[in-house]
C-alpha cells in the first residue's frame, strides 16, 4: 500500500522532466501524457483512500539518527488535499491543451505544472517538516516560472514579486521549524504530536503560511499574479499554491503542535482583516482575473478562520471550503480565461453581452461564483455555513458578523463582474466566441461539480468529518 | 400513508423544472403540459396530506445535527396554500408567456422556486431550512432577469437586498445553534432573557420580514413591477415570499422563541410593521401606474400581518396569519387584473387608461372583488383579517391601532383613484381597442375572487381549517364569526366611509379622478418628503450603496498601501543598501585596508563580550 504513496509522488515529479523530451516527438503524447501523470497521482490517492477511512492509514518511514527520519503518510487530510488538488490540477491540464495550443514554451509550461503538482504530492504526504520545506520551494520554483510564462517585462517583475514574497515567507518558517528542531531534537511530525510551541515560533511558520496562502499583508502578489494564462492562475488559486499554506496549517497546528490558546482569536481577526480588505480591492478593480484573484484572497480568510477557532464544525467547514472553493474558484478563473482567450481583453468595462455567444462558459461562471458567494443548492453554502456557526459556537460571534460582511461583498463584486461580462449589451467590435471543446467541457464540469457537492453533500462532509475526529483534542 | 410523502410536493415541482428546462425551446406544448401537471400533482400530494402530523428524516445528511428532516403540521400546512398559487400562476403565464423571450426561463425557475419556498416550509431542521430559503435567491435573480435585459439592475438589486437580509438570517441561525446546541426545530424554544438569544431573534425576524417585504428591505419591489414579467409579482412578492416571510415570523414567535407580549422586541417588531403599513401606503396613493401602485400595496399589507404577530397575542397571530392567506390571494388577483389590462390594453400607465369596466367585464368584477377585499370592505376576506389585527394592537397599544386605521384610510383612497381611473370614467383611446383576456388569465382571477367572497362571507372554513389549527393549546376560543369587538369594527367602517368623502373632495379639488389623491400628495409637509421618496433618495439600497462606495474605497486603499510598502519601499530599501554597498568599493588599496581593520576590532570586541557574558 505504501508504495501507492511514493508512486502518486514520483510520478508526476519524475515524470515532469519527460515531458520535454516527449514533447519533441509528439506535443499531443505529450500533453497526454502530462495529464496522464496527474492522474496517477489522483488514482493512487483514492485508492489509499479506503485504508485510510478504516484507520489504518498506510505509512512509510525510514528511520535516521539526529532527528532526520522522514517518511510518507496518507491519513484523511493528507488524501483529501492530494485528491483536490490533483482532481482539479488534472482539469486544468486538459484545458490547457486547446489554450496553449499556439504558445511558446508549452514544453516547459507542462515540466512545471506536472513538477507543481507532484510538489503538492510530496508536501502533503510527507511527515518530515524539512521535507515539507523542500518541497513547498519546489512549488515556488515552479510558480515563478509559470507566472512568467509570456515572459514580458512586467510578467517577469510579477513573477519575481510572487516568488521573492513567498521565498521570503518560507525563510522565515524555516527559522521556525529550525527553533523546533533545538526544542524536540527532531524533524520528524510523528514525534511531534502534542508537542508545545512557544507563540515566536508560531508567529515565524505564520509568517511563511500566510505569504503561500496570500493572507494580509502578504496577498499582494496574488492579484498581479493574473498576468499568467489562465489555467495558471487556475492552478494557483484553486489547485496547489493557496492551500499549501491553508493545509500547512491544519497539518501542523491542527494535527501536530500545541499552540497557545491565544491563536484561536488572533488568526481569525487576520483573517477577518484580509477578508475586508480583500473583498474591498475586488469591489474597486475592472480586470476581471484581479476580481476574481482579490476573492480568493477573501476566501482564504474564510478557510484560515474555520480552521483556527479550534471548533470542530468550523473545523470541518474549513477544510469543506477547500474542496468547495478549489471546485468553484478553479472554474471561476477557467471562465476568465475563455473570456480573455477569445475577446483578448480582461477589462470588465469593455466587456458586454457575452451570454449570447457564450451561454455554457456564462452559467458555468454563475454557477461558480454563486458557489463562491455560498448561495444554496451549491456546495459553498455548506461550507460557509460551517464556517460561520462554528465561529460563533467557537464564542466568536462578532468576528463571524464581520465575515458575514466580506460574504455580502462577494456577492456584490461578483455580481458585478457577471453582470458586466455576460450581461448588458455588447460593447466590443468583434463576435466573440464560445472557448474550444475542451475547454467549454472543463469549465462545465467544474460547474456541475459545484452543484453536485451542495446536492449530495453527505459524500465529501462525511470525509472532513472524519478528518476531524481524528483531531484528537477538539473532543468530538 | 408512508411519511416520505412529504417529499413529493418538493420533489415534484423540482422535476417538473428539469422537464421544463430540458423541452426544446420552441415546444411550448410539451412545456406547458408539464409545468401544469407537475404543479398540478404537487397540488393534489398537499391536499391529501393536509391536516396530518407527518414527519420524514434521513439517517444523515450534512452532519453536527444538520439532519435531512421535514415535518408538517399545523403551521406548515400553509404548503398547500403554496402548491395552489404556483399552479394558478403557471397557468396564468400559459398565456400571458406566449411569444415573449424567456419563456422557458420563467416556467422552470417557478417551478423550481416552489419547490424551494414549499422545502422552508417544511423543513424541521434550520439548515436545512436556511437551504431552502436561500436556494430562492437564485431564481429570484432568473425571474427577474427573464424580463429581458432591461432587468438586470432591478435582479441584482432584489439579490443584493435579499441576501444581505438572508445573510442576517444565517447569523440568527449560527447564534440559535450556539445557545441552544440544537438545529432541530421541534426542540429549539429560547427564552428571550439574554443578549444572545435577543440577538438570534432580531437577526432570524430580519431575514424573516425581509423576505415578506417589510421595510426597509421592500425597495427592489416597485421596480420589480415594472421590469419583471407581471406572473412573477403575482408569484413571488404577492404570494409565496409573503407566506415563507411570515411563516417564519410565525414559527419564531410561536416556537423558536418565547416571545412575551407587551416586552421590548414584540414591540419593535410592531413598530416595524406600523412604520411598513403607514409609508408604503402612501407612496401606494401617490403612484400613476397601476402596477407600481399595486406593488407598494404589496409592502403595505405585510405591515399588517407583521404587527399582528408582532403582538404574540392568539387573536393577533390569528389574525396575522389570515391576512397573509387573504392578502395573497386579492394581492395575486389584482396582480392578475393588471397583466390582463398590460396585455389587452398595451399599458399600465393609469394616465391613459379609463373605462376598461365595459370591455372587460370578468375581469373587472374580480378586480372589485379583490380591491373591495385588501380595503377591508365588509363582508370580504380582509376584512375580518383585519379587525383581528386592529383588536390585537388595540390590545397592546392605542398607537399602534391608529396607525393601522390611518393605513386602511389610505388603503381604501388609493383603489378608489384606482378602479375610478381605471375601468370607470370615460373611456380612452387605449381602452377602445381592448378585449378581455383569454380564459387561462381569467381562471385564476375567477377562481381568487371567489375565494376572497368565501373566505369573508364563511370565515370559519380559513380559520377552523387552516389559520387556528397553528397556534396548537395557545388557541382558548375560536376568532371565526363575525367581529367581536364591535366598537373597532364600527371605526373602521366609518374609516371606509371616510375615506369616500376624501375622494369625492379629491376629484372635485383637482377635477380628475387621476387627481384624487393630489391634496394628500402635495400636502404642505408630506410633498418634499413623497418627491424625496419617488426620486429613490431615500431608497437604504442607494444609501447602503453609496457607504459600501466609500468602505470599499478605503479598503481598497488599504490594499494599495501594502502594496506600495513591497513595491516601493522594499524595493528602495534594497536597492539604496545595495548602491552604499556598492559605493564602499572605491577601488583604492588603502579604503580595503581600512575595513579589514575595522572588522578585525569589531570582531575582537565581539569575542571578548561573547566570552564575558
Amino acid at each position: 500500500m505504501s508504495g501507492l504513496i511514493l508512486l502518486a509522488i514520483l510520478a508526476p515529479v519524475v515524470g515532469a522532466f519527460i515531458l520535454p523530451p516527449v514533447g519533441k516527438l509528439s506535443r499531443r503524447l505529450r500533453d497526454l501524457l502530462a495529464l496522464a501523470l496527474v492522474l496517477v497521482a489522483f488514482i493512487c490517492s483514492a485508492s489509499l483512500l479506503p485504508s485510510a477511512l478504516a484507520g489504518e492509514p498506510a505509512y512509510l518511514q525510514v528511520v535516521l539518527p539526529l532527528g532526520m527520519s522522514f517518511g510518507f503518510l496518507a491519513d484523511g487530510l493528507a488524501i483529501f488535499m492530494a485528491m483536490i488538488s490533483s482532481f482539479i490540477g488534472g482539469i486544468i491540464v486538459l484545458y490547457s491543451i486547446s489554450y496553449l495550443d499556439n504558445s511558446e514554451h508549452t514544453h516547459e509550461y507542462y515540466l512545471m505544472v506536472t513538477l507543481f503538482l507532484g510538489a503538492m504530492m510530496g508536501l502533503v504526504y510527507s511527515t518530515n517538516i524539512l521535507f515539507i520545506y523542500i518541497f513547498w520551494e519546489i512549488s515556488a520554483i515552479s510558480c515563478w516560472r509559470l507566472i512568467g510564462f509570456y515572459r514580458e517585462p512586467d510578467n517577469i517583475l510579477r513573477a519575481d514579486k510572487a516568488f521573492l514574497t513567498t521565498v521570503f515567507g518560507a525563510f522565515v518558517m524555516l527559522i521556525g521549524f529550525l527553533l523546533i528542531y533545538s526544542q524536540t531534537g527532531t524533524f520528524d511530525l510523528m514525534e511531534m504530536q502534542g508537542v508545545s510551541i512557544s507563540n515566536a515560533t508560531v508567529l515565524l511558520i505564520l509568517v511563511g503560511i500566510f505569504s503561500k496562502s496570500a493572507t494580509l499583508p502578504l496577498h499582494t502578489w496574488l492579484p498581479d499574479a493574473g498576468v499568467a494564462p489562465a489555467p495558471v492562475t487556475s492552478l494557483l488559486h484553486a489547485a496547489v499554491l493557496v492551500k499549501i499554506g491553508v493545509y500547512a496549517y491544519a497539518r501542523l497546528f491542527l494535527f501536530g503542535f500545541a499552540i497557545p490558546e491565544v491563536w484561536s482569536t488572533v488568526v481569525p481577526v487576520i483573517a477577518a482583516i484580509s477578508a475586508l480588505v480583500a473583498a474591498g480591492a475586488a469591489m474597486r478593480a475592472n480586470d476581471l482575473k484581479r476580481i476574481i484573484a482579490y476573492s480568493t484572497v477573501s476566501q482564504i480568510g474564510f478557510i484560515f478562520l474555520g480552521l483556527a477557532t479550534g471548533n470542530p464544525l468550523s473545523a470541518a467547514g474549513g477544510l469543506l471550503y477547500i474542496l468547495m472553493h478549489g471546485l468553484a474558484k478553479g472554474g471561476l478563473f477557467l471562465c476568465a480565461g475563455i473570456v480573455e482567450h477569445n475577446a483578448h481583453t480582461k477589462d470588465i468595462r469593455e466587456l458586454g453581452g457575452l451570454i449570447k455567444t457564450m451561454p455554457i462558459t456564462a452559467v458555468s461562471f454563475l454557477v461558480c461564483g454563486l458557489s463562491v458567494m455560498g448561495l444554496p443548492p451549491l456546495g459553498g453554502f455548506f461550507s460557509k455555513f460551517m464556517v460561520i456557526s462554528g465561529s460563533v459556537t467557537a464564542e466568536h460571534p462578532w468576528i463571524a458578523a464581520v465575515f458575514i460582511v466580506g460574504t455580502l461583498m462577494t456577492i456584490i463584486y461578483l455580481m458585478r463582474a457577471f453582470c458586466a461580462v455576460f450581461l448588458g449589451t455588447p460593447k466590443l467590435g468583434i463576435v466573440v466566441r464560445e472557448g474550444s471543446k475542451t475547454m467549454v467541457a472543463s469549465v462545465l464540469g467544474l460547474a456541475a461539480l459545484s452543484l453536485v457537492a451542495g446536492l449530495l453533500i453527505f459524500y465529501p462532509s462525511l470525509f472532513v468529518q472524519e478528518i476531524v475526529a481524528q483531531i484528537g483534542w477538539l473532543g468530538l | 400513508m408512508s411519511d416520505s410523502i412529504l417529499i413529493l410536493p418538493i420533489l415534484l415541482p423540482l422535476v417538473g423544472s428539469l422537464l421544463v428546462f430540458v423541452t426544446p425551446s420552441q415546444n411550448r406544448i410539451l412545456r406547458s403540459a408539464f409545468a401544469l401537471l407537475f404543479s398540478g400533482a404537487a397540488l393534489v400530494t398537499t391536499i391529501i396530506t393536509f391536516g396530518k402530523q407527518l414527519s420524514f428524516s434521513t439517517a444523515s445528511w450534512a452532519g453536527f445535527g444538520m439532519d435531512f428532516q421535514l415535518k408538517l403540521d399545523g403551521l406548515s400546512g400553509f404548503i398547500m396554500v403554496v402548491a395552489g398559487f404556483t399552479f394558478l400562476a403557471l397557468l396564468y403565464s400559459v398565456a400571458f408567456m406566449q411569444g415573449r423571450e424567456r419563456e422557458r426561463q420563467f416556467f422552470g425557475f417557478v417551478l423550481l422556486g416552489s419547490a424551494f419556498v414549499t422545502g422552508s416550509m417544511l423543513a424541521n431542521n434550520l439548515v436545512l431550512m436556511l437551504f431552502f430559503w436561500e436556494g430562492l435567491l437564485a431564481v429570484l435573480f432568473a425571474l427577474i432577469m427573464s424580463g429581458g435585459a432591461k432587468a438586470t439592475p432591478t435582479a441584482t438589486k432584489a439579490l443584493v437586498i435579499s441576501v444581505t437580509a438572508d445573510f442576517c438570517l444565517i447569523l440568527g441561525v449560527g447564534v440559535v445553534f450556539w445557545q441552544s446546541g440544537s438545529l432541530n426545530m421541534s426542540v429549539i424554544n429560547l427564552p428571550l432573557d439574554n443578549f444572545w438569544n435577543g440577538f438570534a431573534y432580531v437577526m432570524m425576524m430580519i431575514g424573516a420580514v425581509a423576505r415578506a417585504g417589510a421595510m426597509p428591505f421592500h425597495t427592489w419591489i416597485p421596480d420589480a413591477a415594472v421590469d419583471a414579467p407581471l406572473p412573477f409579482m403575482a408569484f413571488l412578492p404577492a404570494a409565496l415570499d409573503k407566506l415563507a416571510g411570515i411563516y417564519l415570523l410565525a414559527r419564531l414567535n410561536l416556537q423558536l422563541f418565547q416571545m412575551l407580549p407587551g416586552s421590548g422586541l414584540s414591540l419593535t417588531v410592531m413598530t416595524l410593521g406600523c412604520c411598513t403599513i403607514i409609508f408604503a401606503v402612501l407612496m401606494a396613493l401617490i403612484q400613476k401606474d397601476y402596477k407600481r401602485l399595486l406593488s407598494y400595496h404589496a409592502i403595505s399589507q405585510v405591515g399588517y400581518m407583521i404587527l399582528g404577530i408582532g403582538t404574540a397575542l392568539p387573536i393577533g397571530i390569528v389574525g396575522g396569519l389570515f391576512h397573509m392567506v387573504n392578502h395573497a390571494l386579492y394581492k395575486s388577483c389584482l396582480f392578475y387584473s393588471a397583466g390582463a389590462v398590460e396585455r389587452q390594453a398595451g399599458t399600465t400607465d393609469l394616465s391613459q387608461l379609463g373605462g376598461l369596466g365595459r370591455k372587460m367585464p370578468v375581469t373587472f368584477i374580480c378586480f372589485l372583488l379583490a380591491a373591495a377585499a385588501i380595503s377591508g370592505v365588509p363582508p370580504l376576506n380582509g376584512f375580518f383579517s383585519k379587525e383581528l389585527v386592529f383588536d390585537a394592537a388595540l390590545q397592546i397599544n392605542v398607537v399602534f391601532y391608529i396607525v393601522a386605521a390611518l393605513g386602511a384610510f389610505f388603503t381604501m383612497a388609493s383603489f378608489l383613484k384606482l378602479a375610478h381611473v381605471a375601468w370607470f370614467g370615460k373611456m380612452t383611446q387605449v381602452a377602445q381597442k381592448a378585449k378581455e383576456a383569454p380564459w387561462p388569465m381569467l381562471v385564476p382571477l375567477v377562481v381568487l375572487a371567489f375565494f376572497c367572497v368565501l373566505f369573508g362571507v364563511y370565515n370559519p372554513l380559513p380559520l377552523h381549517g387552516l389559520v387556528e389549527p397553528t397556534l396548537g393549546s395557545a388557541l382558548t376560543h375560536s376568532f371565526a364569526g363575525l367581529p367581536h369587538n364591535w366598537l373597532v369594527a364600527g371605526i373602521s367602517v366609518a374609516v371606509l366611509l371616510l375615506a369616500v368623502a376624501n375622494h369625492y373632495y379629491g376629484v372635485k379639488r383637482s377635477g380628475s379622478a387621476l387627481g384624487s389623491s393630489d391634496h394628500i400628495h402635495y400636502a404642505p409637509v408630506l410633498k418634499p418628503v413623497l418627491a424625496a421618496a419617488e426620486a429613490g433618495k431615500t431608497d437604504p439600497y442607494n444609501l447602503a450603496g453609496a457607504v459600501m462606495d466609500v468602505f470599499a474605497l478605503v479598503l481598497a486603499t488599504i490594499d494599495k498601501a501594502i502594496d506600495w510598502f513591497y513595491m516601493k519601499l522594499v524595493t528602495g530599501i534594497a536597492a539604496a543598501l545595495g548602491r552604499g554597498l556598492e559605493n564602499a568599493h572605491t577601488e583604492k588599496p588603502w579604503h580595503y585596508v581600512l575595513w579589514v581593520l575595522v572588522g578585525g576590532v569589531a570582531v575582537t570586541v565581539l569575542f571578548f563580550v561573547g566570552i564575558g557574558g
